[in-house]
Parts: structure tokens; sequence; C-alpha cells
């Protein structure tokens, strides 16, 4: 289709200037996008001492002031576990109820998947002071970490809903009927059926659930406690100016993120490759048996 | 009953840390604040106050209006390069392309506007730059709104690039040459069959890129100074300061706001549903 357009636009010497300007414009674009970030990444590695333009030198110095501060350590630590927990509830949360909105023949489930990504759909900021408001003076709670991993889980859930569901709904349910007409009870099916078709989607749901908790501000400012957060160390830092150290903990928090995703792209393909062959395997040992149990991949 | 059991982790979250507190902050806007307290005395006091302020209305009036501007911004820069990506460019290579516009996703929204701050900002890299050869920063470059809407775009264009991809992708280009064979002109092929097929997705986009942007505070509080402050952080200011009655008022029509779109472009969505046969 593309190909066809254009072979009859090159003709026209306008359509090809047309052309040739939106080329322009996607670069632009693309350089628009990235320049910040690696704007923000070459000031961490540079020696000027105010974190900014002009570039003296290179040196890793900033980085290792990292390992000096135990303020900044405190802050990646409490990330972590943070986004550990995080994680952790809105992949039994966010699963569970994808198995029922999508499994279950039950009226309001429009309704009902509206009400779960709600939180996605409504601005972070309201999110934020409402959940302050009902922590603070609804329940008299103190603000911790707890209630930086409540809030996150708010947000972060819908996500793992939505990927797992997305995997639900494309998948075969009489692969399940069969397992039952075999006499597997819902357990096995569970392990043998289920889980090697969904995992990759929980798994992949998991780590964007880590992702996004690590680098969650905008719910996490309201309900943070004495104990902060790496980006809350951070906007608490350049509140007071930019600093080549910020720098340093700004490149090495986009290093996290990204290498998470190219895990969470990666690994979920490894993992259904692997199950693949793994069935593979199975089923040539079945049809050895009994060359009429061959099994479709 | 027993099929919904399933749902019952998903309630407690939601209704407990979701739902409870939304209809907390309902309340607070109509109750009391006494002292750091909000009392449940019903009151219509806080919008009153609110309404009758002239900074809170203006505040209010300039972020719908920054809003729609960094909206349609976003939609003009986007719109050429989803045009090209699903036009011109070959379907081998527009995945890898639209990865690339979701890639900054993946950098923590905060760090995403800090390193603004680091090019815009009191001796940022622009103004260094510019100064090396003899010129200084145009004073609405740094903390005003123009940078506040220039980082907006910034951060809700891969929203809108995705979103528009979506729909240009579906459409059938050979449709154009058809319509101009018949005697329509470029531009009328453009307004009369291209825009009603896509008309859908230019809703979507703005829908995505629009509700968001009402509620920031982040991008105003970091490049926007004093004159770019926007209603999310009055709301910010009111809650770090307890005066949550009259913070739940403004945040409450930050969501009426938010409720009102969502409705009328729920209707454009079933549109959707039928223009594509469902």
């Amino acid at each position: 289709m593309a190909a066809e357009s254009a072979s009859i636009e090159i003709a026209s010497g306008r359509a090809r200037l047309a052309r040739g300007g939106l080329v322009g414009w996607a670069v632009l674009i693309y350089v628009f996008l990235f320049s910040p970030i690696v704007l923000l990444i070459l000031l961490s590695f540079n020696k000027n001492r105010y974190g900014t333009f002009p570039i003296t030198g290179w040196t890793l110095h900033w980085f290792t002031t990292i390992a000096n501060s135990p303020d900044l350590q405190s802050a990646i630590k409490t990330s972590l576990r943070v986004a550990l927990e995080v994680t952790l509830i809105s992949a039994v949360v966010g699963t569970s109820a994808a198995f029922t909105l999508v499994r279950s023949r039950l009226r309001f489930r429009t309704a009902f998947r509206i009400a779960f990504t709600l939180p996605i759909m409504i601005p972070g900021v309201l999110i934020g002071v409402s959940l302050l408001s009902f922590l603070r003076q609804g329940l008299g709670l103190q603000l911790s970490t707890t209630t930086v991993v409540i809030g996150q889980s708010v947000y972060t859930t819908p996500f793992v809903l939505l990927i797992v569901a997305s995997r639900l709904e494309g998948f075969d349910r009489s692969l399940e009927r069969a397992a039952s007409d075999l006499g597997a009870n819902a357990l096995r099916r569970f392990r043998h059926v289920i889980l090697p078709l969904i995992g990759p989607a929980v798994f992949a749901g998991a780590l964007f659930a880590f992702t996004l908790s690590l680098d969650e501000f905008v719910i996490t400012f309201f309900i943070i406690g004495a104990q902060i957060t790496l980006p809350i160390y951070i906007y608490t830092q350049i509140k007071f100016g930019i600093t080549p150290s910020i720098n340093a903990v700004a490149t090495l928090l986009i290093v996290i993120s990204l290498g998470i995703t190219a895990l969470g792209l990666v690994i979920p393909r490894i993992l259904r490759t692997m199950i693949r062959r793994v069935r593979g395997r199975r089923a040539q040992q079945l049809q050895a048996v009994s060359p009429a149990a061959s099994e479709p991949a | 009953m027993a099929q919904y059991t399933g749902f019952a982790p998903a309630m407690v979250l939601f209704g407990l840390f979701f739902a409870a507190p939304m209809a907390l902050i309902v309340a607070y806007s109509f109750w009391t604040q006494n002292g750091y307290q909000v009392v449940s005395q019903w009151t219509t006091a806080n919008y009153q106050q609110v309404f009758s302020t002239s900074v809170y209305v203006n505040t209010f009036l300039t972020t719908l209006w920054m809003t729609a501007a960094a909206t349609a911004v976003t939609l003009a820069v986007a719109f050429p390069f989803a045009y090209w990506l699903a036009r011109y460019v070959s379907r081998r290579w527009q995945r890898p392309l639209l990865f690339l516009v979701i890639l900054p996703f993946w950098v923590s929204y905060l760090l995403r506007v800090t390193s603004w701050v680091i090019v815009l900002g009191n001796h940022g890299a622009l103004s260094r730059l510019l100064g090396l050869v003899g010129l200084s920063t145009p004073s609405w470059l740094l903390y005003d709104r123009p940078a506040v809407i220039f980082v907006l775009v910034y951060l809700y264009f891969p929203f809108a690039a995705l979103t528009l991809f979506a729909a240009l992708e579906r459409f059938d280009w050979r449709q154009l040459h058809a319509a101009m064979d018949l005697g329509a002109t470029q531009a009328r092929a453009f307004r009369q069959v291209m825009l009603p097929q896509i008309k859908p997705g230019i809703t979507t986009a703005v829908i995505f890129v629009f509700i968001p942007i009402l509620g920031e505070y982040l991008t105003p509080e970091l490049v926007g100074g004093t004159r770019g402050v926007m209603i999310g952080n009055l709301v910010d200011n009111f809650f770090q300061e307890a005066q949550y009655a009259e913070g739940a008022a403004i945040a409450i029509l930050i969501a009426a706001v938010v409720v009102v779109l969502l409705v009328i472009f729920r209707k454009s969505l079933e549109v959707r549903g039928e223009m594509y046969g469902g």
C-alpha cells in the first residue's frame, strides 16, 4: 500500500518536497525526544563542578559521590523495597482481577473494567491528595513507606490487570477443557495449562509495575513519610539547584529503568520459546508412544 | 457470587484506597475547615471562597487555556510525524521507529522534567550556549508559561503520536487517490475523505493529552516560575498547608472537568465502534 502510493506521488516534485519536509520533521522530533536525556547523561560525566555546560573534561567522580552519601543510599534501598512490595501486591491483585474480568460471564463487566482502570485515567495529583486526606485524617495513620506502597499499588495494579487480561482474552479455552476431559483437576489445569500460557504476561506486568513504582513521583510526593524514595530525594535536591551528583543519580536511575524494561521485553519472549520447546519435546514423546496424539504447537 | 471472588483483593485495594479517598475529598469540599482539621459541617463556603478569589479563578482559567494550548501544539507536532510514519515508512521500520518514540517513557517522569530544567534553567545548557554566541536567553524561555507548555509538549508527545498513528495506520491511502481521480483537490480529499475516518483517533489523542496535563503540578513547579503556576500547584499548596477543605474544592473542580470530558468523549468512542464495524 505504502509502496503503491509512493510510486504515484514521487512523480510530482511538490509531493517529493512535502515528503522530504516530513522526513526532516521526524528527524527533528527524534532529536527533541532524546536530546535532554542524552544531555543529562553526558553532564553526569562532566568534570565541571556546577553540573552544567561547558564540558571541562570527563570524570566518574560524581558516581563515587553516590557511594559516599548515606542519604542517597537509604533512598535507593527504600525505593527498591517499596518497588518489590508494590510489584507483589499488583501482580497478585491484578492477575486475580483480570481472571475474574475475562472469565466470568458476569453482568456489569464493562463497568468493572472502567472502574478498575480509573486510577490510570485520573490525574495523579487527585489520587495523591485524596489518599493523603484519607490516610491521615480518615484513618489517622502516620505517613510511612507502607502508605507509599498502598498509594503506588493503586496506580500500578490497573496496568498489570490490563496486560494479563489482554493475554487471557486471546487464550484458547478449549485447551483447558481438553485438560479437564483428560482428568486434570483444577490445580493441575492451573499449573500445566494456564500458568505456562499467562506466566509471561504476569511476569511482564510485574516488571512493568516494578519500573513504574521505582519512578513514581506524583502520588508518592503527597504520602511519603520521613523515609524517602529515590525520586523524592532527587526532587528535594533539584529544588536547591542542579548538582553533578544529581546528574549522576539521575543517570543511574535511567540506566536501571531502561535495563529493567529491556529485561521485560526480552524475558517473556525467552520464557515463551522455552515453554514452546518443552511442550514440543513432550509432544514428540507422546507421538513416539502413539502417533495419533500429536499436538499442534 | 463465587465468580466474583477473584475481584475481592481488587475491591479491597480500589474500594478502600481509591474510591473511599475520592469520596472523602468530595465530602471535604463541602465540609468546614477548622484550623488544621476538617469538621463534618456541611457548607458551600469552600466553593464560594474559591470562586470569589480572583487569583484562584484566574489560575483556573489560565490552566484551562495552557492545557488547551499544550494539547493543540502536541497534536500539531505529532500529526505530521504520525502521518509520515503511517504513510511513507515501510512496515518493517514502523515498529522500531515507534518503539523509539515510546522509549523516553521508560525514563522517569521526574527526570524527563528535570532534564529540561538542566537545559532551560538558570545557568542551564541553553543560556550557556546562547551566551557563547553573545546572546542572552529570552526571559519567556525560563520560568514562564511558554517554558511550561514546551515541556508539556515534550512529556505528552508520545501519547499523541501513538494514538494518531494507530488511527492513520488503518486508513486506506488509495481512498485519497480515488477522491482525487474523481476531481477532488488534495485539500478536499484530506478534509472529506481522510479526516472523518481518523477523527475518533484525534479525539482519543486529545483525551490522552488534555486530561493528564490538566492535573500537572511538577512541570509548572520546576520550569514555570511564578507566572507558570497551574491549578495542580494550588491544590498542592493547600494540602501542604493542611487547608484540606478549600484544596478539596479545587481538586473537585479538576475532577469535574475530567469527568465531563470523559462523558463527552465516551460518546465519540461509541461512534468509533460503529465506524469500524465494531
